[in-house]
């Protein structure tokens, strides 16, 4: 039996994992109560997303499948926050449904409800249900219910009755202002898809040919919907949380835009479509979940890039051990 | 002439005034038919079972290969009529796609119920036999029945009472208390747990990083390069001083970024993390994601046959 006592370099090849747990605690939690504003180059296909949201005819309608619940909200909920706070602060209605999962409906409420109120806290015109958007909950087939939305998107909708403020009766969806003009899908003027599963699969197997398709979703899902993007058949993709701060840095600064407060320097530049550009958000919030969680994701990740570093580093000390006995 | 009258829903055998007693009648009585359905099915033979199920698959299956293959209608108005029988069909198989979307939603919304009974039935085994861990489903059958009920009536008092009626239960000032149960059971309790359940995965990812990501062959070691360049280019501010930095060097050396003479950006542009990740995630990743994709795709459509046909062992055919 060995006197020599372990270097630490031996020691930390065998952390105990509850060491490990709470140095994982303190790296994520303790980042959050730092705002920070964190300069970015945001990836080509969200800056893609950006210029198609900001560049929507206000007469059009916005269909947003909303296919997340709160086992995802670190990343969709930011997703969803940052896309709401864009249609209403361009005044785009929309309509929002899902297909992936019963308790969606209840979790992108909950949503509106927020960005709502805080509107009326910054003195801003809230949406209003029938008015500004239809939510027409949960269709269980999903393969089923986009089908019929590609053939004939009144006929898919027509047995779902929405509220109407004005009179307190339910009336027929198709006879709101946000889906009055709409005949086809084709109609709409973006179809977003918040997702964190493979609904985003049926969506483009079904609609891609019918109406422009656009994603938000979890670093999980992302590279599945790379492919898409890259084919040309969905629009713009927000990939993750890395997704929802290049979304709110854009809101921010805009895309392609000279910022006037840097003597006219462009913050987010979009190489080769120098011809294209969008404005910043003007009204209500821009850096918010995205900004507040950032710098903890950067923190975890350069634990998780240590924790690798340290456990191949053991592996060659006890090879070199080995070899040395 | 205007027809006033078009947009005044017409009532018909399939179509009637929304909660009517005609409606609840109707959906007793279908349920009922089906229930009984079901029962049949469940208490009948295999030899009989297997016709009646492959049957069904089969209709289901035909109707969707026949709206993908047959000829669509282009630019149909709401009057225009059939010019031959081949469009006739077409139209007919149009007009069907919505009802058997809805059916199909139907059917769904059952498996939700079937779902249910069979939780049901496992756990109140359990309690009723006092086996082990009957505690847990004690809490599980209590839970379940408390959350449906809260939801059932804050729904109903959102809908139908005065308050609700007048958008007053919106603000939370108004609350009763069944919408503060509501609110605590499935935006303090359920929303909070499921969160917490998904971000254990973070401790697994760490603990199974340091034990499990080892450098012990040439694959393992470039699948931990492109796993680590991938992982950095996630970080905004990282990338930013990286790239900067880059650009700063590229300055000091009076070496242009992207070069307008020669058509080409500048070779440096290779030391940025974006460009690295990019070509990664270009290059290597969504090809092969491609192709799985496509193993995926014909996998299905060979499964797809062999059940729609009823030549799969494990479906229609036990």
């Amino acid at each position: 039996m060995s006197d020599t006592k372990p270097t630490f370099l031996e020691r930390m090849q065998n952390l105990d994992r509850r060491i490990l747990y709470a140095i994982l605690v303190v790296f994520t939690t303790v980042p959050l109560f730092i705002k920070t504003d964190l300069p970015v180059e945001p990836d080509a296909y969200t800056k893609a997303l950006y210029y198609r949201l900001m560049t929507i005819p206000q007469d059009k309608t916005v269909f947003l499948q909303s296919d997340w619940t709160v086992s995802t909200r670190g990343e969709n909920a930011g997703h969803m926050e940052a896309l709401l706070r864009i249609l209403m602060s361009r005044k785009i209605k929309f309509v929002v449904y899902s297909v992936g999962d019963a308790q969606a409906p209840g979790v992108y409420r909950e949503v509106i409800r927020n960005i709502n109120l805080e509107r009326k806290e910054a003195g801003l015109t809230e949406y209003k249900t029938w008015d500004d958007y239809v939510d027409l909950a949960y269709f269980p087939n999903a393969e089923g219910t986009l089908n019929a939305i590609a053939f004939d998107v009144r006929k898919a909708f027509a047995s779902r009755r929405v509220k109407d403020p004005n009179t307190g009766s339910d009336r027929p969806a198709f006879e709101s202002p946000v889906l009055s003009k709409v005949q086809t899908v084709g109609d709409a003027g973006l179809y977003m898809i918040v997702t964190a599963s493979s609904t985003v699969d049926r969506a483009v197997e079904r609609l891609n040919e019918r109406t422009n398709l656009a994603v938000m979703c979890t670093g999980v899902i992302g590279p599945s919907a790379l492919p898409w993007y890259q084919a040309g058949q969905i629009k713009g993709v927000a990939i993750g949380l890395k997704g929802v701060y290049d979304m709110e840095y854009m809101m921010k600064y805009g895309l392609n835009h000279p910022d006037p407060n840097k003597n006219g320097r462009i913050e987010v530049p979009w190489a080769g479509k120098e011809d294209k550009s969008a404005e910043p958000v003007t009204e209500g919030k821009t850096f918010a979940r995205g900004s507040l969680y950032y710098l903890s994701f950067h923190f975890a990740i350069l634990l998780l890039i240590i924790a690798v570093i340290l456990g191949n580093v053991g592996m060659f000390l006890g090879r070199k051990a080995e070899r040395a006995s | 002439m205007i027809n006033l009258l078009a947009q005044v829903p017409t009532y018909n055998f399939w179509r009637v005034p929304p909660l009517s007693g005609e409606l609840w009648l109707k959906i007793g009585v279908t349920l009922l038919l089906c229930c009984g359905i079901v029962a049949f099915l469940m208490n009948a033979p295999t030899r009989v079972r297997r016709p009646v199920v492959w049957f069904f698959t089969f209709i289901a299956g035909a109707f969707y290969v026949a709206l993908w293959i047959w000829p669509q209608p282009v630019s149909r108005e709401p009057n225009t009529l059939p010019r031959d029988g081949i469009e006739g069909i077409g139209f007919l198989l149009n007009d069907i796609q919505p009802r058997v979307a809805d059916v199909s939603n139907i059917l769904t919304t059952i498996l939700l119920g079937l779902g249910i009974y069979s939780l049901l039935r496992i756990h109140l085994s359990k309690i009723v036999k006092r086996q082990a861990d009957s505690p847990f489903s004690i809490v599980l059958i209590v839970s379940m029945l408390a959350i449906t009920l809260v939801g059932y009536m804050d729904w109903y008092m959102r809908e139908f009472s005065v308050a609700g009626k007048e958008g007053k239960l919106q603000e939370m000032v108004n609350w009763t208390p069944i919408n503060f149960a509501q609110n605590l059971l499935f935006d303090g309790f359920l929303q909070q747990m499921d969160s917490a359940m998904f971000s254990m995965i973070a401790f697994f990812i760490l603990s199974a990083a340091y034990r499990a990501f080892r450098i012990r062959s040439v694959e393992a070691t470039v699948l931990m390069a492109s796993a680590l360049i991938l992982m950095i280019s996630l970080l905004g501010g990282i990338v930013f001083a990286w790239n900067h930095g880059v650009a700063n060097m590229a300055a000091g050396m009076h070496i242009p970024l992207a070069n307008p003479e020669i058509n080409e950006a500048g070779y440096l542009n290779n030391l940025k993390i974006t460009s690295a990740a990019g070509w990664l995630r270009n290059t290597l990743q969504v090809p092969a994601l491609r192709a799985v994709d496509f193993g995926i795709g014909l996998g299905a459509l060979a499964m797809g046959l062999r059940l729609w046909l009823g030549l799969e062992k494990g479906g229609v055919t036990v």
